[in-house]
């Protein structure tokens, strides 16, 4: 990561820090963040009045730190002085603050955790995360200027994560089934989350860099004009690896995100209809062919299409979760007021992880449900048009491919928690509660803060020709 | 129904209406952003930008909007006039066709390169690619930032 200095001298020392700062008002985001504050303190206020009864906050400590963070974050974001998108993090935040607010309201003991020798329970926790995701954040919002370390890199980064998950496949810890968690001293995490941001990484770097090529059309398939197939490989290799990894691991939720990513990716880049039809095809196949192969994924299949044939067994969380909607209706029972624990016993054993939807869903209703939902499109909006609004192809398709990561995957646990779709294992972007997911989507809406920028240096010349540039100065050619 | 039930009844509502007073903000902002977007002038499909230019004509750093056929070389009746020895008098033509620029090479004498390869006939010529026309370089960027 390179930091370039904006008068483009070295200044050491806190004089020369100083002297950089140029503040520049935010007052968008101001009032947007101070909406959020209003909200979250609202919030606080209904769970103190239907939990325990009084007038006050919930947790005032909590809540009194998340608006620090957030005032923090604004200021930092002032003094630094550049011209970023003002809406993101002020949609993120709102969603970090139903977060707060709905674990504060599920069980702790959910979750034990001790940090730096102090033990804490789940909203402690989530605290934790969603102030160390604020601070990636706006630290990456800040401080990347230049797109070069991701750009000319993407082989080498394709291979980290290709990497990462062979690591987890090999020494990863095994829970319900899945081989997701890698633990590396005390740090645990899910690479899978990382994997993500790779892949739209390499995406990007491949498509920009070939986009002319793929949309010339010389190969056919069928009724199909197709590009010529040898570009088409490397990406196809690419899919192939994550999803065949990704399958082993038996994580669909990431597959299902994989693949639709990199079709709308494909999609964006080459604006052909023919290569979305065919990844579909090849789509429905693959499935096909595991539901037929795979156990695990036949049953997650046969839940979904009815999850009453077993309530009690296989179908368990499913019927809970979509009682849970019912019970909530349109307004909700209240923030607090749902059924988080009947007799002792959890409901929904995966509530905080897989199924946050489905608890806000009850104590929120569908109201509370369509507002989030719409806090999600204006996160993929603000992607569309920072990638609109880029300099070139690379830097376009970066920031509609990640703003589409956290757009799909709320997507498809959405669909997942209403049994729109069958039942996967990926999270609710910035609302379930779990580190890698908080702290890699973080990473994610730094990026496209970093991207936003409209004063930021130009893109650099395209690499075939300073290649070439460079091998002729020497003589070469 | 008592004085607690109403209070509980207010402080519910009032989350929600926060949240949804919240995301009736952003959407103004957001339709603003979009109207202004769509304010600025569109006709322009592309620009060039000289990255390099030893002989000072055109000078380094100008950009130049494109027209749907933009004609490039020596000749001072080229929409682009690029006054190098190494140029042609009709040396090259842009044209947006569908999504995307071409460039054409109209039998230039040193021909034109796309970065770095040389144009035989039609090329394709995407955002952020380089152009060097005899010994002046150019790169193509979107029109509207």
């Amino acid at each position: 990561m390179t930091v370039v200095a904006t008068d483009g001298r070295t200044l050491d020392g806190l004089t020369g820090v100083l002297r950089r700062i140029r503040p520049r008002p935010r007052w968008l985001e101001f009032r947007l963040l101070a909406l959020v504050a209003f909200a979250v303190v609202a919030g606080s206020f209904s769970l103190a009045l239907t939990v325990d009864g009084r007038f006050g906050l919930y947790d005032v400590g909590a809540t009194v730190l998340f608006l620090v963070a957030l005032a923090v974050a604004h200021l930092a974001q002032v003094l630094a002085g550049r011209r970023t998108d003002q809406i993101l993090l002020p949609a993120v935040a709102m969603l970090g603050g139903i977060s707060l607010l709905l674990m504060q309201r599920l069980p702790q003991d959910l979750v034990h955790q001790t940090i730096l020798g102090v033990p804490l329970g789940l909203a402690e926790v989530q605290l934790v995360w969603l102030l160390s995701g604020l601070a990636i954040a706006t630290t990456l919002g800040i401080v990347v200027r230049s797109d070069l370390w991701l750009r000319r890199y993407k082989y080498t980064w394709a291979a980290v994560g290709v990497g990462l998950l062979l690591l987890t496949f090999l020494f990863g810890t095994e829970l319900n089934g899945q081989r997701l968690t890698l633990q590396i001293g005390p740090i645990a995490g899910q690479p899978s989350e990382l994997l993500k941001v790779i892949l739209v990484v390499f995406l990007a770097g491949y498509l920009s860099e070939n986009r002319s090529l793929l949309v010339q059309q010389d190969s056919w398939i069928g009724p199909l004009r197709m590009p010529p197939l040898p570009y088409l490989a490397p990406m196809v290799a690419m899919w192939a690896i994550a999803l065949g990894i990704v399958v082993v691991q038996r994580d669909l939720g990431a597959a299902l995100l994989f693949f639709g990513v990199f079709l709308a990716m494909l999609y964006v880049a080459t604006g052909r209809i023919s290569l979305v039809i065919i990844g579909l095809i090849l789509f429905v196949l693959g499935s096909a062919l595991m539901a037929v192969l795979f156990q695990h994924v036949r049953t997650r299949v046969d839940i979904w299409i009815d999850p009453f044939a077993d309530p009690l067994g296989a179908g368990y969380q499913v019927v809970q979760a979509l009682h849970a909607f019912a019970r909530g209706g349109l307004l909700g029972v209240g923030l607090g007021a749902g059924l988080p624990e009947i007799g002792g016993v959890i409901p929904i054993p995966e509530v905080h992880t897989d199924f946050p939807l489905a608890a806000l869903g009850e104590e929120l209703g569908m109201v509370g449900v369509i507002a989030i939902l719409g806090l999600y499109l204006v996160v993929i909006e603000r992607g569309m048009r920072i990638g609109a609004a880029a300099a070139d192809d690379f830097r376009s398709l970066l920031a509609i491919g990640l703003s589409l990561v956290i757009g799909v995957q709320a997507f498809i646990i959405a669909a997942g928690n209403l049994k729109v779709l069958p039942l996967t294992g990926v999270t609710l972007p910035f609302i379930s509660y779990g580190g890698s997911s908080i702290l890699v989507n973080s990473l994610v809406v730094g990026l496209l803060l970093a991207l936003s920028d409209k004063g930021v240096e130009p893109p650099p010349a395209p690499r075939v020709g300073s290649r070439w540039r460079r091998l002729r100065r020497s003589g070469v050619a | 129904m008592d004085g607690f039930t109403l209070v509980l009844w207010a402080a519910r509502l009032l989350f929600l209406a926060l949240i949804y007073l919240f995301l009736a903000r952003v959407i103004r902002a957001l339709l603003r952003d979009l109207r202004a977007a769509t304010r600025e002038p569109v006709d322009r499909h592309g620009r060039l930008i000289v990255l390099e230019s030893p002989g000072g004509e055109p000078m380094v750093g100008r950009s130049f909007g494109l027209d749907v056929i933009t004609p490039l070389g020596r000749d001072v009746n080229n929409a682009i006039v690029i006054d190098d020895a190494f140029a042609s008098a009709d040396h090259a033509v842009l044209t947006y066709r569908g999504q995307s620029w071409y460039v054409e090479d109209l039998g230039s004498t040193n021909g034109s390169y796309v970065n770095g390869l040389r144009v035989d006939g039609v090329a394709p010529f995407g955002f952020g690619d380089e152009l060097q026309i005899g010994e002046v370089r150019m790169r193509l960027e979107r029109a509207n930032r």
